[in-house]
């Protein structure tokens, strides 16, 4: 048995490319091999699979074969991994890993890894104790612990390889994101926009976990890894634009974290990822445009080089973090092709850019949207709305769409289908009134200042699941949900596309039509993000987390019972949705 | 077990009132940063209180201190700590109401680490395990007390443990 579990791993190690790095990697994802072994599947962060053998003729036959508690009841973000005949899965704080055997009935653990994990990073949390995923490479899983740690666990035996400190927990950082591994690199960034952190990524060795390279997404180009001879960005000249867009220096606590997900392109050999909001709230504490806080930033992994940056949302007033999935695609617009990023943003655009130069391509609002009319394809920059800038000196500012919640949580990854050539969502139907007031940073605390209730979006929904043309930046459907929509997106070959509800339904549906062809009530509400794989029977699976959580306001505290002394009303504008669910993470596998 | 306030207590309760207003009117306490008054002492604070209704081993309970809240029930200082509870960022973690986010509820009558004065001067000056940070050192004493007040002042629902979707 063991012998043979080896030889899957050399095999695996020879198609995931140990060494021979990037270009092996990409003749991977072309070939279908049944796994996920990294959190989007692939590089480019389509969450698309070549198995078929689930279609949209058969998807009504799916039920589940297997479910699994984690024992953990925060928000059950992120995704399961499959390497070869073992399945891995990291749950919220206290971020304990589990690794089943595919192999045997009942898919008993080969071992469980239970790290220690401060329980201070629960409460520098901003929203709920989630972790998005890991990474597998080189024989080793990688994640992140939610007190501030990166951790390499021998994917084999279990045995921790090593631990390193990214993060200060003390400063209000903590680590939620899915590490990206490039050949030798381990990228990671840290949450805390509401704490006032200095926002950053890290490049770090995969054999030591040794910190290579750190980055500033925020301050003085010497902070930030920019260099003349490297940094190309589309719309911007000029030198220390991360610290020359900040009044009084306020970039020193202007937040920007990375909280999400990082995509790679081998062949331009960048790194995509979407920074957080600026901070506080009020945004009269910040003149300027605060680059590059709710930005993309393409990045190069060996050494952080800053290559350029585009940001969605400048002098952000709305909490539009752009920390949302940058999915990679190669598209035709126009009749031109084009390697094309896409990106749902929180502030209710999707954006289509040249991934290569950063330049806007399309950017269309995929839900309510009234801070802003338009962008502007000359410069790249929105056309706001002045009745909806929001400061101190403003007071409450009413009825702004989409809520600081986002037209789409950035923690609900899309998916992209090179057979339909169409990208799927998850989307929020929410606005809300804000109102800020001067806030003062106090170090470990939140660095926030802000009144903002929410009310639902036009239209009688609260969330939506979409199918998106990005070349047009058209909606081609979408399935309306009576609560918001905080669920990852899968698509296979099959043209069935997967997601979940917040009030625990889990749904198949035709990838080209949108027409639901399956669902079951799994326990608790969806906020993670289907896969699928080949087990070693042969056939495929989809696996996906239940588990309520990933945000308090909207979630409602009412949906948690396991505190007597914490008795939470509903949340507006949620308030059935703890008639409808509760915490609890449960794992479950569908088969046909 | 110094179940008499001490000196240094019965000075801080005639400081009260002034001590509230600079706080709240100028901000003072959040221009200076951390702060450490000289005229803090560890005795103003008790080695240990009973903060939770423990078991107790052999019926008998183990000493503890007791302090008491200078401004127990009074509204002024309340309205005083609504302001303070905003101006120290603790609406960030706990809503600006104090219904609840990353951290709990603390309107709703039920408390983790005990609801009485002390149980919750203890809370928030020494902090607790799960994020709640310390803020002795940047309130002080009369800081607390002035949250503490505020804190108490609000009130539960009566029907709090019943969530119905019947008409």
């Amino acid at each position: 048995m063991r012998a043979a579990f080896i030889a899957v791993l050399i095999e695996l190690a020879a198609a995931v490319g140990c060494g021979s790095g990037a270009q092996a990697a990409g003749q991977a994802a072309r070939a279908e091999d049944g796994q996920w072994t990294m959190p989007a599947k692939d590089y480019a962060g389509t969450r698309y699979s070549a198995l078929a053998e689930i279609t949209a003729q058969n998807a009504r036959s799916l039920h589940p074969v297997w479910t699994f508690s984690t024992g953990v009841l925060g928000g059950h973000e992120g995704q399961p991994l499959v390497v070869g005949d073992t399945m891995y899965v990291v749950t919220p704080w206290p971020n304990v890993l589990y690794a089943f055997d595919l192999t045997h009935e009942g898919y008993p653990l080969r071992w469980k890894y239970r790290p220690e994990v401060s329980a201070n990073a629960i409460g520098a949390s901003c929203c709920d104790t989630v972790n998005r995923g890991a990474f597998y490479a080189e024989g080793k899983i990688i994640y992140n612990l939610l007190d501030g740690h990166t951790v390499a666990v021998d994917a084999r035996t279990g045995r921790e390889v090593w631990k390193t400190q990214i993060a200060d927990v003390g400063n209000g950082e903590t680590t939620t994101m899915a590490p990206l591994v490039v050949r030798d690199r381990i990228i990671v960034g840290a949450a805390g926009g509401e704490f006032g952190i200095y926002g950053w990524i890290k490049g770090l060795e995969l054999s030591s976990g040794r910190i290579l390279w750190t980055a500033r997404n925020i301050g003085p180009d010497v902070d930030m890894v920019v260099r003349a001879d490297t940094f190309r960005p589309p719309y911007d000249h000029g030198t220390d634009l991360g610290a020359q867009s900040w009044a009084n220096e306020s970039w020193r606590t202007g937040g920007a974290p990375v909280w999400g997900w990082v995509s790679y392109d081998p062949q331009l050999d960048l790194i995509y990822y979407g920074t957080g909001n600026a901070g506080p709230y009020n945004a009269e504490q910040r003149s300027g445009d605060n680059k590059w806080s709710a930005s993309l930033l393409a990045r190069r992994p060996q050494d952080g080089a800053l290559v350029w940056a585009y940001q969605f949302t400048p002098h952000d007033s709305w909490d539009y973090d752009a920390t949302g999935a940058m999915v990679l695609a190669d598209l035709t617009i126009a009749g031109q092709a084009v390697k094309a990023l896409v990106h749902f943003d929180k502030n209710g655009f999707a954006y289509t850019l040249d991934r290569a130069s950063g330049r806007v391509l399309v950017a269309k609002p995929f839900t309510t949207v009234n801070w802003a009319q338009s962008v502007d394809l000359s410069n790249g920059r929105p056309v706001i709305n002045p009745a909806k800038q929001t400061g101190a000196s403003r007071g409450n500012i009413k009825d702004i769409c989409p809520s600081l919640e986002g037209g789409v949580s950035p923690a609900s990854p899309p998916a992209y289908s090179p057979r339909t050539h169409l990208f799927y969502s998850a989307t929020n139907n929410f606005c809300m009134d804000y109102e800020v007031r001067p806030a003062r940073r106090l170090k470990g605390t939140p660095f926030m200042g802000v009144t903002s209730p929410y009310s639902a979006g036009s239209g009688g929904y609260l969330g939506s699941f979409m199918a998106w043309d990005a070349a047009s930046g058209t909606k081609v459907w979408e399935n309306k949900e009576p609560f918001p929509n905080w669920s990852g997106a899968l698509v296979t070959a099959g043209d069935v596309v997967f997601y979940g509800t917040l009030d625990g339904w889990f749904k198949s549906a035709d990838a080209r039509t949108g027409h639901v062809l399956s669902k079951f009530k799994v326990g608790s509400g969806v906020v993670g993000n289907p896969i699928t794989y080949r087990s070693p029977d042969g056939r495929q699976y989809v696996a996906v987390y239940a588990g309520f959580g990933g945000d308090w306001a909207l979630i409602a505290g009412d949906a948690r019972s396991d505190d007597p002394s914490d008795i939470r009303a509903p949340a507006d504008p949620v308030k059935d949705i703890g008639r409808h669910t509760s915490q609890g993470g449960i794992v479950w596998i569908f088969g046909l | 077990m110094n179940t008499q306030p001490s000196e240094v207590e019965r000075q801080e309760r005639v400081r009260t009132v002034r001590y509230a207003a600079v706080v709240v009117l100028t901000g003072a306490l959040l221009c200076c940063g951390p702060r450490h008054s000289t005229q803090e002492q560890p005795a103003t604070v008790p080695p240990a209180t009973a903060y939770e209704a423990h078991v107790v081993a052999g019926d008998t309970p183990p000493p503890s201190g007791s302090l008491r809240n200078p401004h127990h029930g009074d509204s002024a200082v309340a309205r005083s700590g609504a302001l303070l509870f905003t101006a120290m960022n603790c609406d960030g973690c706990h809503s600006g109401d104090g219904s609840g986010w990353v951290g709990p509820n603390l309107g709703d009558g039920r408390w983790r680490y005990g609801g009485a004065d002390a149980e919750v001067f203890s809370s928030i000056y020494y902090g607790r395990p799960r994020g709640m940070p310390a803020f002795g050192a940047v309130l002080g004493s009369e800081g607390v007390w002035t949250l503490v007040t505020y804190l108490r002042s609000l009130t539960a629902p009566p029907d709090l443990p019943t969530e119905s979707w019947q008409n």
